[in-house]
């Protein structure tokens, strides 16, 4: 395994148990926040933001250069009629199925067999997008389809 | 197994937390950290395609190793159970697999279409201030509520 693979799996790994540890994977805790019943899910992502943004700003103009990915660079592209397209589509979908990607494997970790049911829903969402030609690179982590 | 863990890791452990992996991530490899991207790879790389991104496969075996190892080892182990109690409580199990399935498809399409999804664009492009990302999250957030209220209407509250 190369380091880079290693690193994908650690970091994976600790995304993953995160996520599990706030119970993200449930999708009682994602309908509560979505009918504004609990405002952790809100807080737990605003925090998030507010240690990796002023950290990445900080890096960025040092220009620090990373051991396997050269010197640090932020995406900032600009709004695409794709993006609005993709992300209200996302939100509907999100709140029909209560999980997004990430917690949709944990709650199959987690023993959850509808989060398979979840999972492949994923899969074809994303096929379907995919086979569009306009489909999009945004500063979201399909950035790197063309930079491999 | 162990049950070491509360039932619930509070917001202000688990928020800070994923902020420093999005940190860590770029600080060793200048790379974006994101979910959908690990699926989209991981597809890519069963069909044995030439451009794949084989640590983001990895990122994907390890958001689920990550949670066996929570909800397993460091709870005391979760049996095997269908999910979506709140959603079976007010529909029978006939009709929550479509519906799960349905708005999964929906929101796979709209990650894809989108560039991103919670992760990639909610946390990771949000945090390097990318205009993009705040209008991906903003919009998706507004639709998962309004869809959300929608349910609720439609079911007499009960949702």
């Amino acid at each position: 395994m190369t380091r880079l693979n290693l690193i994908g799996l650690l970091f994976g790994m600790a995304f993953g148990g995160l996520l599990a540890g706030g119970n993200l994977h449930e999708y009682d805790t994602i309908h509560a926040m979505l009918r504004l019943d609990e405002p952790d899910v809100f807080l737990l992502m605003a925090s998030a933001i507010a240690v990796s943004a002023p950290a990445l700003w900080w890096l960025e103009r040092e220009g620090i250069i990373t051991p396997f990915g050269g010197r640090i660079s932020l995406s900032r592209s600009s709004i695409e009629k794709h993006h609005i397209q993709g992300g209200a589509l996302f939100g509907v979908g999100w709140a029909i199925a209560g999980t997004c990607p990430a917690p949709a494997l944990v709650m199959v970790s987690s023993g959850a067999l509808l989060g398979l049911v979840a999972m492949a829903g994923i899969f074809v969402g994303l096929h379907l997008s995919q086979r569009d030609s306009e489909a999009a690179q945004g500063d979201g982590e399909h950035r790197e389809l063309t930079r491999t | 197994m162990f049950d070491l863990l509360p039932d619930r890791v509070p917001w202000y452990v688990v928020g800070p937390g994923l902020g420093i992996l999005i940190v860590g991530l770029f600080v060793l490899a200048n790379q974006p950290l994101g979910a959908s991207g690990a699926y989209v790879q991981t597809v890519g790389f069963v069909r044995r395609r030439a451009d794949v991104a084989v640590w983001r496969v990895w990122y994907f075996v390890g958001m689920f190793a990550g949670g066996l190892l929570v909800t397993q080892v460091l709870r005391e182990g979760a049996e095997l159970r269908s999910g979506y109690d709140a959603l079976r409580d007010v529909f029978p199990l006939g009709a929550v697999i479509p519906m799960v399935f349905a708005g999964a498809v929906v929101m796979g399409f709209g990650a894809g279409r989108a560039g991103g999804c919670t992760s990639g664009h909610g946390l990771c492009g949000t945090s390097q201030r990318s205009p993009a990302s705040f209008a991906v999250t903003a919009t998706f957030m507004a639709t998962a509520i309004l869809t959300t209220g929608v349910l609720r209407l439609l079911t007499g509250g009960d949702l």
